[in-house]
């Protein structure tokens, strides 16, 4: 029951805010008369989606012998055709917009389809080996089907599982089938120039896709997940000798919490004020100080930090 | 609470529903701006992202002042605990201050000084207690009591939920200590469930009273449900928490209670969801039973894991299904006052989180195995390859 929002209808229908219809129907969710069951549906389809992947992977783990390996992949291949021509019957016409679901199941049922296609075309990889040694360049095949699906049906869910894959593919790639590539550096620099290159990538993408209103709102996937990379490479760097990964750190953390903080865009805003922030710590954590020293500059520069959030805010209010 | 700000709660709970009906777009910007105006907020508030921040930097620069206090002056082991107790204390009066002269609501800052407050507190308590060369059997059952009494009241003043819960959890921790804890633990959630299930819809209590209520039942249900589990039956789980616990349950005529336990009360708990039109109750139900379903797959075997995943996860899906065309079916897509629609809800944020969960399911989200040609699943991972760790 929320109580004030029952007298806030009535209220509000006396003084015609409110239709009598939309009053009616605000007082029944008001007085629980009427009750979505809305998520815990999509908690539902999302959970027995994730389930019956685990089942399939281990499927495919324990009885690939018994089954053969054309048994398997005939079957994966099925269900992920099953899914995607369920979703195919059901998708609205293409749009580079956003376009609404047209069934509660449509994103997870596409999911599945995506996910079930990607352990296909893996077994497949992985049994038949029609790739060779360059066998992670399945890995970006998937990425790209996946983007492909993301695109025409119109999911960030898959959206994100294609950039995702991307990423795998550098990672994989890197350490398996480029390492005279990379011989100049170590493995791990390598991964990090990678990681970087990555997120550059999402985040140039999606600066794209808003710019040029090709699925604008699939935009924030690619920025926070391009963020991420960039300044959790970047963060892996800190435990090193060189004091470079720390001062990038500092200077690209600080960067993206002014942009963002700019364009409104608080969660990219909280990505940046943390970047920036680890960074600052290790860096001064590197004169190696006493420990009181220390704790006196952790609390003055988080007191710091804070009446810099509080003061901004306030301006924003005042503002507003 | 204080009168005010019950009354900012109350009006904020308006505004929050007209914000959810202008979502919908059940209500246009002009009605939405009337509502606005119609329960104004006195309040200073945080957005998430900056509230995130607040609460986190607040922990802290806490800490450090105290830490850096302790490094400085060295204090000796007697004066540390008064130490502990006087900065926590101090914080919660400052936690007063900022809902109470500085009006701040959702700000981040006041639950940071109000947790770190209270953590102090009961921290700097037990410290003392050791000193005075209490030991297991007096010293858990006395520093529990005084943290359930202290969060309780901080729920009580400050109308913070999370409060109430950690005070509920440190309750049942505190009767865990008591001789035949299992069984305080089942009489005490009785009869915490109805009260809390009232208080949570009382109309004379503020919304962030209901919540905390809500919260309270919660810990309830599962304290009840933890009681009557199986596994935790047979792993001797309440008893596990006292200091000087045995389990002698496992062998007990009463063990067909807790299998009776395991199974019905997430159906009870669905059932009465359901029924009652509660979703915090179905949620729960719905959450105890894929634990019951882990539970009966652990004691029976009746098929393989696979089997028992893929047909597991596909009755989900078809009962997710079935739910939806049933309650769509029905007049004006409702029956018994439940349908599939969302109404009014915030549509975005479930779709960021699962956005953001699928990475975890993405082909390739395993770590890296460098000779690994073969097919190695488990777990909803998969992939010839997989990703590096470093990413």
């Amino acid at each position: 029951m929320q109580t004030e929002v029952d007298a806030a209808v009535e209220r509000l229908c006396r003084q015609q805010v409110l239709s009598a219809a939309q009053a009616d129907r605000f007082r029944r969710v008001a007085r629980r008369e009427l009750v979505s069951v809305h998520r815990e549906l999509r908690f539902l389809l999302y959970a027995g989606i994730l389930v019956t992947m685990a089942g399939v992977g281990l499927l495919v783990k324990e009885n690939y012998e018994r089954l053969g390996p054309l048994a398997i992949a005939a079957g994966l291949t099925l269900a992920a055709a099953g899914c995607l021509a369920w979703v195919r019957r059901q998708a609205p016409p293409f749009s580079w917009g956003d376009s609404a679901s047209p069934h509660l199941a449509y994103e997870y049922l596409l999911l599945l389809g995506v996910l079930l296609l990607g352990a296909d075309l893996a077994y497949v990889e992985a049994q038949f080996t029609p790739l060779g040694n360059v066998w992670p360049w399945h890995l970006l095949l998937m990425s790209v089907v996946s983007a492909t699906l993301a695109v025409r049906y119109d999911s960030r869910i898959v959206f994100s599982v294609a950039l995702s894959t991307f990423a795998a593919w550098r990672g994989v790639s890197v350490m398996l089938l480029e390492t005279a590539f990379w011989s100049g550096s170590g493995q791990e620099a390598s991964l990090r120039a990678n990681a970087i290159g990555c997120g550059i990538f999402f985040i140039v993408l999606g600066a794209m896709l808003r710019r040029y209103e090709r699925k604008p709102h699939f935009e924030p996937v690619a920025a926070h997940l391009g963020w991420i990379l960039v300044l959790g490479a970047l963060a892996s760097g800190l435990g090193g000798d060189d004091t470079a990964f720390g001062v990038a750190l500092l200077l690209t953390g600080t960067a993206l919490a002014v942009f963002a903080f700019r364009r409104g865009r608080f969660s990219l805003f909280s990505l940046g004020v943390l970047g920036a922030y680890t960074a600052l710590g290790a860096l001064f954590l590197r004169t190696d100080p006493p420990f009181a020293v220390a704790s006196l500059w952790f609390a003055l520069t988080s007191l710091a930090v804070l009446g810099g959030l509080l003061t901004v805010h306030q301006k924003m209010r005042r503002r507003a | 609470m204080t009168a005010d700000a019950a009354e900012a709660d109350r009006r904020r709970e308006v505004r929050e529903a007209a914000r959810g009906w202008r979502r919908a777009g059940a209500i246009d910007e002009a009605a939405l701006a009337a509502v606005v105006s119609a329960y104004p907020d006195d309040r200073v508030r945080l957005g998430p992202a900056f509230r995130t921040l607040a609460f986190i930097f607040t922990v802290l620069a806490l800490n450090a002042i105290f830490v850096f206090v302790v490094a400085v002056f060295e204090p000796g082991e007697d004066v540390a605990g008064p130490l502990a107790i006087a900065f926590g204390l101090s914080l919660c009066v400052l936690t007063d201050v900022q809902i109470g002269s500085f009006k701040r609501d959702e700000g981040g800052t006041e639950t940071a000084t109000a947790l770190v407050g209270l953590g102090y507190v009961v921290g700097g308590a037990g410290l003392l207690m050791w000193e005075a060369g209490l030991r297991e059997g007096a010293l858990f059952p006395a520093f529990f009591a005084l943290a359930t009494v202290a969060f309780a009241a901080a729920a009580k003043r400050w109308g913070m939920a999370v409060c109430a819960a950690l005070a509920a959890v440190f309750f049942f921790v505190l009767l865990a200590q008591c001789r035949g804890g299992r069984f305080l633990w089942i009489a005490a959630a009785v009869m915490m469930i109805p009260l809390s299930l009232k208080a949570s819809e009382s109309p004379r209590l503020p919304p962030a009273h209901r919540r905390s209520s809500k919260a309270v039942l919660a810990i309830a249900v599962v304290a009840l449900y933890a009681a009557l589990h199986l596994g935790s039956w047979d792993s001797g789980f309440v008893e596990g928490l006292a200091s000087t616990g045995t389990n002698r349950w496992r062998d007990s005529p009463l063990r067909p209670v807790a299998i009776a336990g395991t199974a019905l009360i997430p159906l009870a708990a669905i059932a009465f969801g359901i029924h009652t039109r509660r979703r915090l109750v179905l949620d729960l139900g719905l959450a105890l039973g894929i634990a019951s379903l882990v539970t009966l797959r652990l004691y029976v075997h009746v098929a393989p894991l696979w089997v028992v995943l893929i047909f597991g996860g596909a009755a989900a899906i078809a009962a997710a299904l079935a739910a939806r065309r049933f309650l769509a079916s029905g007049r004006a897509g409702e029956r018994g006052g439940l349908t599939a629609e969302p109404l009014f809800e915030d549509l975005s944020r479930q779709a960021e989180l699962e956005a953001a969960a699928a990475l975890a399911a993405a082909p390739g989200a395993r770590p890296p195995a460098h000779d690994d040609r073969t097919l190695t699943p488990g777990g909803g991972r998969f992939g010839g390859g997989g990703a590096s760790g470093e990413y």
